[in-house]
C-alpha cells in the first residue's frame, strides 16, 4: 500500500495580510509561509493507516516558501518519502489547475494506491485540487472526507454531507480523497525530531514541466472586501418588530 | 584489700558457646549488611552519567547563593548535623528526629568503643603480648556510661514520639492514598507494615537494651561507681521496687541479652533492603545535591529524548530516589495534588524506586506497593514516561519547586519529571491546547499563535515612543514575556509600567518583533528542541541590540534568561521588574504618596522560590504606604497559581479545584482588599479566581506596578 499525501503552503492568516502592489494578488514578500491544515489532517489519516497496515507514505508539494520545513515535520511524524515539485516560480501564485496538473504530472509515474490531500485550503476554498487530481488522473474522487477504512482491495469512505448527515461508500483503488478531518488530531512532531529529520533525510527534488500550458483565470483586482453597511437593531414589542420585519422585506421586492 | 576496678564484664553471663554463636551471627549480619551496601553502591556508580557529571559539581563564583550556588560540603555537614531540613517546616516531628538521631549516633559509638576495646585491641594485645589489654575501665568507663547513657535517654525520648506520631497521628501526609488511583486497585498495605517494623523496632531495641543494662547493674547488686550509669542505676532500683532480686535479675538477662542483641544484629542487617536504609541514603544525598538543578535544567540523555527507563537514571537520581522517607511533604504541599490532580511527588519517587530495585535485582522489605495486575511500579517492561509513570501524572506538574524546597532529604523531583515529559513530549503524547501551543511557539514565537509584529501592539497609545534597543543604546532592555505582549488585560499593565519608567528617565528599550517566547516553561513542558531555537532566536536579537543590562514582566523569562540563557551565552546581568521599582524607591528617584491600602503579596514561584526574589516587591509595598498582611503560606511555601510549567496551556477543567482558587480562598480570610501580584501569569490566574470564588468586589487583584504607579504619578493615576 502507497499513499502519496499532496501538501500546500499558504500564507499564514495571522498575519496581516496585505495586497501587492498590482492590486492582483496578496503581497508574498513579508508573510510567512505555514503548512494547509486540511493537508495536514489528510497526511494525519495516512499516517494513522500506516500505524495500522503496512503502507508507506509519500508526502508531496510544490516548491513553495517554508516547504522544507513542512516537508521535515511530515518526515519527522513518520512518512518514509518526501518529495518536493520544482519548474515554477516559487513565489508566484499557483492556482489549483496548475497544482493539480503539476501533482498529476508527478503521479504519472509513481506506483500509488491512495492520494490524500486536503479537502480545501484558503486559496482553494471550492476544494478543487482531489477533484481535479482525481479526473486528470482518471480515478475515483471523493471530497469532505472524515474517515477512511480499508476493506482489501477497495476503499470505505464517510463523508460528511450537507445537513448533519454522514455517506459512507465504497470506492475502488487507486483513489483520491479530500481530506475534512482525520480520525484523530494531527500528531505533535516534536523540534528535536524534525531536526533529526533533516540530518537523516533528504527532500527529493523532481522538476516538473508542464508540456500544456495550462489555462488560468487572470486576476483583475484582488481587494479586501468592502465594508459594508452595518446592522440596523429592530427595537420594541414582538409585534411591531414582526411589522417591521415584513416591510422591509417587501421593500426589497423579497416577499 | 581488693582495689575495686570500675569495669563491667563483657559477655558476663554468657557461656563460651554463646560466645561463639554472637559472633557467628555478628559475622553473617556484617556480610548480608555490606552485600547491600556495595549492591546499593554499584547501582548508583552504574547510573547513566552525563558528560559533565560529578558528584560535587564545581563550585562557581558567578553562581548566585541558594539560587544556583551549590551548597559547600561543611555547610551540608551543619544541615545534616542540625537536621534543619527536618525541623524547619515541622518543629516537633524534626526535634523528635534529631534527638533519635543523636541518640543513636551516640549509642553506635557507644558500640563501637566496646567493640574497639573487648574485640580490636583485646585480641590483638593478647595474639601480640600474651596479656589482654583493656581501656574499658577506670574514669573511661565511667564518663562512657554517664555521657550514653545520655545519648540512650535522647534516643529512647525521639523515638517514643515518632512513633506515637506514626501509631496515632491523623496527619495528611501520613496517609499513603494515592493521588493517581490505577484502575486495577492497589494495596499500600506493606509499606504500612514496614513503616511500623522501623520504628518500633527501633523502639524495642531501645528499650530491651536499657532494661538489661538496669538488670544487670541489679544483678550486680549494685556497685556505687554504677551511679555513674545513671540511667541503668534507676531502671536497675525500679526491678529492685518492683521485688527483682539479684538472681532473678540475672535471669532475666541471660534471655533479654539475646532477645536485645537479636534485635539489634537484626536491624543492621535489615538496613540495606528497607527505608532504613535513608539512615545513610538521605545525608549523603543532602551533602550531594545542588541547587541549581531545578533553576537549570540538565540535557536529555544522549540517545532519547528523554527519560524511557531506569537505565537513564543518573547517579545522583538513584541515590535521591533511595533517601526519600515517605515523610509526606511534598504530598502535602503539591498545588497539583491539592486541587486533585493525579500527581504527587511522593507516589511518583515510591514508584519509581520499587520500579528501580526491582530491576536492579535489590529486594525491598516491605516499602513496596502491590497491585494485583502489572501497572505502574510493577510495570517492568513499561516506558518510564506514560506507563509506569502515567501522562496525566506527569503532566499535573506546575514546576512550581514546592516538593523540592520542602523535600528534608534533597531530592530533585522536577528534572526527574521535566526528563519524563520529554519523552512524551516526543511521542506527542500530550492535550491538544498544549500541541497547540508549542505549534505557535514554534511558527509565530509566542503562544498566542499572533503575528510576531503585533508584539510590540501594546505601545500604541502611550504617548511617548519605546525606544527600539536594536537601533539605540538602552541601559535596560525589557523582555516582556508573551502575557505582557499580547493579553489584552495585561497590555494595561504594560503601558503602566511603561509610563513609571519614562516618568523616571529609565533608559529601556524592546525588541519589538523580535522577541521571543524566553522558552522557560517550554522546556518545562519537555520540548527541548523548541526551547534550543527559542534561545537561539532571542540570542541572536540580543546580539543586534545595544543594552547593560535586561529586565523581564514575567518571572519565568527572568528564571531562564538569568539562570539558563548563560550557557547559551548571555553575559548580561538580569533583573526582574519589581527589582527596578525597588531601585527607584531606594535610590531617591520618587517621592511616593501614602496609599494606606490594606493588602496581601503573593509570591510567583518563579520570582520566589526559585530566584529567592522575596525582599524587593514587599520594600515596594511598604514604601507605597501599603500595610502587607502576609498569607500563611508566602515567601518560600508560596502556594502556586498553577499555571507554571506549561500548566497554562492544559486544561484545568479536570481539577477539583484550581490552585489559583485555593490560593484566593487563603487570601479571603485576612483582612485585606488587595491582593498584589508581580507577574502576568499570576494576574491572569487570579483575576479569574476572584470570579470564581465570587469576591470581585471585595478582593482586588492588582499589580505592583499598578500601586507603585497610583502612588507617584499623581497626573495619571491609574484605575485600581
Amino acid at each position: 500500500m502507497h499513499i502519496v499525501v499532496a501538501m500546500r503552503q499558504l500564507a499564514d492568516l495571522v498575519e496581516e495580510l496585505e495586497v501587492n502592489g498590482d492590486g492582483t494578488d496578496i503581497d508574498r514578500d513579508f508573510v510567512k509561509f505555514v503548512s494547509n491544515e486540511w493537508d495536514e489532517a489528510a497526511l494525519e489519516e495516512a499516517l494513522t493507516i500506516k500505524d495500522e497496515s503496512a503502507a508507506s507514505v509519500t508526502v508531496v508539494a510544490l516548491d513553495e516558501p517554508d516547504v522544507d520545513q513542512t516537508l521535515y515535520a511530515a518526515l519527522a511524524k513518520g512518512a518514509d518519502r518526501a518529495v518536493k515539485l520544482t519548474g515554477h516560480d516559487p513565489s508566484a501564485w499557483v492556482r489549483t489547475r496548475e497544482r493539480a496538473q503539476r501533482i498529476a504530472s508527478f503521479l504519472a509515474h509513481e506506483e500509488f494506491d491512495l492520494v490524500l490531500t486536503g479537502v480545501q485550503a484558503a486559496d482553494d476554498l471550492d476544494g478543487q485540487l482531489a477533484g481535479i487530481l482525481g479526473s486528470t488522473l482518471d480515478i475515483p474522487h471523493a471530497a469532505v472526507v472524515v474517515g477512511v477504512e480499508l476493506t482489501g482491495s477497495s476503499l470505505r469512505v464517510a463523508q460528511e454531507l450537507g445537513g448533519g448527515l454522514v455517506g459512507v461508500s465504497e470506492l475502488e483503488l487507486p483513489a483520491v480523497l479530500g481530506v475534512q478531518a482525520a480520525r484523530q488530531a494531527p500528531r505533535y512532531a516534536s523540534i528535536t525530531r524534525i531536526r533529526q529529520a533533516m540530518q537523516t533525510q533528504k527532500i527529493e527534488e523532481q522538476e516538473v514541466s508542464l508540456e500544456v500550458t495550462t489555462p488560468q483565470v487572470t486576476v483583475r483586482r484582488l481587494y479586501p472586501p468592502e465594508k459594508q453597511g452595518g446592522a440596523t437593531m429592530l427595537t420594541g414589542s414582538a409585534k411591531d418588530v414582526a411589522t417591521e420585519i415584513v416591510n422591509i422585506l417587501r421593500s426589497k421586492g423579497l416577499v | 584489700m581488693l582495689a575495686i576496678i570500675e569495669t563491667r564484664k563483657i559477655f558476663a553471663g554468657e557461656t563460651e558457646v554463646a560466645k561463639i554463636v554472637f559472633y557467628v551471627l555478628a559475622l553473617i549480619v556484617l556480610v548480608i549488611f555490606f552485600v547491600g551496601v556495595i549492591r546499593r553502591l554499584v547501582v548508583y556508580n552504574r547510573g547513566r552519567r552525563a558528560p559533565n557529571f560529578a558528584w560535587l559539581r564545581r563550585r562557581d563564583p558567578r553562581d548566585v547563593p541558594e539560587v544556583s550556588e551549590r551548597p559547600t560540603v561543611p555547610s551540608s555537614l551543619v544541615t545534616i548535623a542540625t537536621n534543619q531540613t527536618i525541623i524547619k517546616t515541622k518543629h516537633k516531628v524534626g526535634v523528635s528526629h534529631w534527638l533519635l538521631f543523636w541518640g543513636f549516633i551516640g549509642l553506635f559509638l557507644a558500640t563501637s568503643i566496646l567493640s574497639l576495646d573487648y574485640d580490636v585491641l583485646g585480641n590483638a594485645s593478647r595474639i601480640i603480648t600474651g596479656h589482654t589489654y583493656s581501656f574499658f575501665q577506670g574514669p573511661f568507663y565511667l564518663a562512657y556510661n554517664a555521657v550514653f547513657d545520655f545519648a540512650g535517654l535522647l534516643a529512647l525520648v525521639g523515638t517514643v514520639l515518632l512513633a506515637s506520631r506514626r501509631w496515632f497521628s491523623k496527619e495528611p501526609q501520613l496517609d499513603y492514598t494515592r493521588a493517581q488511583k490505577p484502575e486495577s486497585g492497589y494495596s499500600r498495605a506493606r509499606i504500612v507494615i514496614g513503616d511500623h517494623v522501623f520504628v518500633s523496632g527501633l523502639l524495642l531495641i531501645l528499650v530491651t537494651g536499657l532494661l538489661i543494662q538496669g538488670l544487670r547493674i541489679d544483678g550486680e547488686h549494685f556497685p556505687s561507681f554504677e551511679q555513674w550509669t545513671w540511667l541503668g542505676y534507676l531502671i536497675g532500683k525500679g526491678f529492685a521496687g518492683l521485688g527483682v532480686g539479684a538472681a532473678a535479675a540475672r535471669a532475666v538477662h541471660a534471655w533479654l541479652w539475646w532477645v536485645h542483641v537479636g534485635l539489634a544484629l537484626a536491624f543492621v542487617a535489615y538496613i540495606p533492603w528497607s527505608k532504613a536504609w535513608h539512615m545513610l541514603a538521605s545525608p549523603a544525598n543532602l551533602a550531594v545535591r545542588d541547587f541549581s538543578n531545578v533553576r537549570r535544567l540538565p540535557q536529555p540523555p544522549a540517545d532519547n529524548a528523554g527519560y524511557r527507563s531506569v537505565d537513564d537514571l543518573t547517579p545522583k537520581e538513584l541515590l535521591g530516589l533511595d533517601s526519600c522517607t515517605k515523610c509526606g511533604r511534598c504530598h502535602v504541599v503539591c498545588p497539583a495534588r491539592t486541587g486533585g490532580a493525579p500527581l504527587s511527588p511522593r507516589d511518583l519517587i515510591l514508584d519509581l524506586r520499587q520500579l528501580a530495585d526491582h530491576k536492579h535485582g535489590i529486594p525491598l522489605l516491605f516499602d513496596t506497593e502491590t497491585r494485583p495486575s502489572p501497572t505502574g511500579p510493577m510495570n517492568e517492561d513499561g516506558c518510564l514516561a506514560g506507563e509506569v509513570v502515567v501522562g496525566e501524572t506527569l503532566w499535573s506538574c506546575t514546576t512550581c519547586m514546592a516538593c523540592v524546597e520542602i523535600c528534608p532529604v534533597g531530592i530533585e523531583h522536577v528534572p526527574l519529571i521535566v526528563q519524563l515529559r520529554r519523552t512524551l513530549v516526543d511521542q506527542g503524547a500530550m492535550d491538544p491546547t498544549l500541541q497547540s501551543a508549542l505549534q505557535n511557539i514554534a511558527t509565530q514565537g509566542n503562544s498566542f499563535g499572533k503575528s510576531s509584529r503585533m508584539r510590540a501592539r501594546w505601545t500604541k497609545g502611550l504617548d511617548f515612543p519605546i525606544v527600539d534597543a536594536r537601533t539605540q543604546h538602552v541601559e535596560y532592555l525589557w523582555f516582556l514575556g508573551d502575557f505582557a505582549s499580547f493579553d489584552e488585560r495585561l497590555m494595561d499593565i504594560s503601558r503602566t509600567l511603561a509610563t513609571v519608567l519614562h516618568a523616571n528617565g529609565i533608559s529601556f528599550g524592546i525588541l519589538f518583533e523580535e522577541e521571543r517566547n524566553a522558552g522557560n516553561d517550554v522546556r518545562r513542558v519537555g520540548e527541548e528542541g523548541l526551547f534550543e531555537m527559542l534561545v537561539e532566536q532571542n540570542m541572536n536579537a540580543f546580539a543586534k541590540a545595544s543594552f547593560d543590562k535586561i529586565f523581564t514582566t514575567d518571572p519565568h523569562s527572568f528564571n531562564t534568561l538569568r539562570n539558563e540563557y548563560p550557557a547559551f551565552g548571555l553575559d548580561r546581568p538580569v533583573l526582574h521588574y519589581s527589582e527596578l521599582l525597588a531601585k527607584l524607591l531606594f535610590t531617591g528617584k520618587v517621592a511616593p504618596g501614602n496609599l494606606m491600602r490594606k493588602v496581601t503579596y503573593h509570591d510567583p514561584c518563579y520570582l520566589g522560590r526559585y530566584n529567592r526574589i522575596f525582599e524587593a516587591p514587599r520594600a515596594v509595598i511598604s514604601a507605597l504606604g501599603c500595610d502587607l498582611v502576609e498569607m500563611p503560606r508566602h515567601g518560600v511555601n508560596s502556594f502556586c497559581c498553577g499555571a507554571g510549567g506549561g500548566r497554562i496551556w492544559m486544561d484545568d477543567s479536570v481539577l477539583d479545584e484550581r490552585p489559583s482558587v485555593n490560593r484566593i480562598k487563603e487570601a479571603s480570610t485576612l483582612d485585606v482588599d488587595y491582593f498584589v501580584v508581580a507577574c502576568p501569569k499570576d494576574y491572569a490566574m487570579f483575576s479569574d479566581a476572584v470570579k470564581t470564588v465570587g469576591i470581585e468586589d471585595k478582593l482586588k487583584v492588582v499589580d505592583i506596578v499598578e500601586l507603585f504607579a497610583e502612588a507617584t504619578l499623581s497626573s495619571a493615576l491609574v484605575d485600581v
